[in-house]
């Protein structure tokens, strides 16, 4: 489904010094799959999930979603991000809309839906998280965990192909952290296609097809849950699963 | 003389309070049409200033606006409405026009910088959720951050109003009667300085309380999606 060929990217400082955050990332993610990258602060890993939707414009490389190079000249982004959902580690929930209009604003604005029809699905959306009776407040009356789980009904309601995650929980309150991740296995059991980053090792554990280790701009390790957690292979991945389990 | 015969010298004698009131529509309708042009004009630099290409780079619209900003701010506002008017629009005897004009291309100067801060304050996060809906950029701006950034400019854009309501005063360099130089006239008709000119500074200290008291409403509204 997304295939990614020689993937680097390098930040250039306002002094002019590059800086390389992925050498080279090669990876092929399948329908259905649910990849999960974890690495220490700094790896690349966000870095590279961002690229997957050209929030971050790679330096060299490809990325191909469905057969198209998305990296190519002359695609048309908007088009291809209508069908890759994201969340962010900071919820970015619009702050100058109700939850409503935060859900329904991309599928009408697109004019993929009319204004009821997204209403509809956006209320069904939001019985799955039980959070019907938030529809018309604004984001900042809602807690971490609340605009989360809205953050991921805003990108569901445009019928994704695959769902991004970039550390869905890493700024969340501990006790919220549960709320969320429920909300993401419910959606992996529906078999939607997902790539998260986080630091949620049970999560990877229990949720994950694949899990990565990514470490200063490289996949070093890639396995099922069971033997990447079991069976590390790298001294890196040895030490990183020392400090995180 | 008393004090009630200055007063009544100043305003009353020849109906002169007539003039203060034509003054004081003058004034408003410079700073008035000033104030739009200026906003609209701010808006469209402070867009053009923040546009970059596809590598990042700021586009020639963005040093366009740069150079307009460094050039109106490097001169006296002054130099600009003399400048206006006896050479650029020497031909127009709408002084009104002429004058909100040229208060107006100033404004906008300083305006753009205002916007421009207000678009920089909204978190990026904002825009980046935006897009990866698929939403384009111009969507993303008119949607999410322009109201946002509208929120954040209030405060400094209604200083840059009160600043520019007192700052037309200087049009009697182009002989438009706005209340200041009614106000000095009235002064050297009736050799008495005092009554016309406090009588100026408190009608112009009364429409600026006022205005101040109407900004703090409309910004308390505009907030109520802050509310928790």
């Amino acid at each position: 489904m997304i295939t990614v060929k020689n993937l680097y990217k390098e930040f250039t400082d306002h002094d002019g010094k590059v800086n390389e955050v992925l050498s080279g990332i090669n990876y092929e993610i399948n329908k259905g799959e649910k990849i999960v990258i974890v690495g220490p602060s700094g790896s690349g890993k966000s870095t590279f999930l961002r690229c997957l939707n050209l929030l971050e414009v790679p330096t060299s490389g490809q990325i191909i979603f469905d057969g198209e190079d998305i990296t190519a000249k002359g695609v048309d982004i908007n088009k291809v991000r209508q069908r890759m959902g994201m969340v962010f580690q900071n919820f970015n929930l619009f702050n100058n809309l109700t939850v409503m209009q935060n859900i329904t604003l991309a599928p009408v604005k697109l004019g993929i839906m009319t204004e009821e029809d997204a209403r509809l699905k956006a209320l069904e959306l939001l019985r799955r998280v039980n959070l019907t009776d938030k529809a018309n407040v604004y984001p900042a009356s809602l807690s971490g965990g609340q605009k989360q789980r809205i953050a991921i009904v805003r990108s569901l309601c445009m019928n994704p192909e695959v769902m991004l995650f970039d550390e869905p929980t890493s700024a969340l309150d501990p006790e919220m952290v549960g709320e969320v991740l429920d909300v993401m296995k419910q959606l992996a059991d529906e078999g939607m296609t997902m790539v998260v980053v986080t630091h949620e090792m049970g999560f990877a554990k229990e949720v994950a097809t694949k899990v990565l280790f990514v470490d200063e701009g490289k996949i070093l390790e890639e396995n099922t849950p069971k033997e990447f957690f079991e069976n590390p292979q790298s001294k890196r991945l040895q030490d990183f699963l020392a400090k995180v389990l | 003389m008393t004090i009630s015969e200055r007063l009544e010298a100043a305003f009353i004698t020849g109906d002169r309070w007539k003039l203060y009131l034509s003054g004081v529509g003058i004034t408003l309708e410079i700073a008035v049409l000033a104030g739009i042009l200026g906003i609209i004009i701010g808006t469209c630099l402070a867009l053009m200033k923040l546009s970059r290409t596809g590598e990042g780079k700021p586009t020639i619209l963005s040093y366009i606006a740069t150079v307009y900003i460094d050039v109106i701010r490097g001169t006296p506002s002054v130099l600009q409405l003399l400048i206006m008017w006896f050479i650029i629009m020497a031909s127009s005897s709408n002084g009104i026009l002429v004058a909100s004009l040229s208060f107006g291309l100033n404004s906008g100067a300083y305006v753009s910088e205002i916007v421009r801060g207000g678009i920089l304050a909204v978190d990026k996060g904002q825009g980046e959720a935006g897009r990866s809906l698929g939403l384009s950029k111009a969507q993303t701006y008119r949607y999410i951050i322009l109201p946002q950034a509208a929120k954040n400019v209030i405060p400094p854009l209604g200083n840059e109003f009160i600043t520019l309501i007192k700052e037309t005063a200087i049009v009697g360099y182009v002989s438009l009667s706005d209340l200041t130089r009614v106000a000095n006239q009235v002064a050297s008709r009736t050799y008495d300085a005092f009554m016309p000119l406090i009588g100026a500074a408190v009608i112009y200290f009364v429409i600026i309380k006022v205005l101040t008291i109407l900004l703090g409403k409309f910004e308390r509204r505009m907030r109520k999606s802050d509310n928790r």
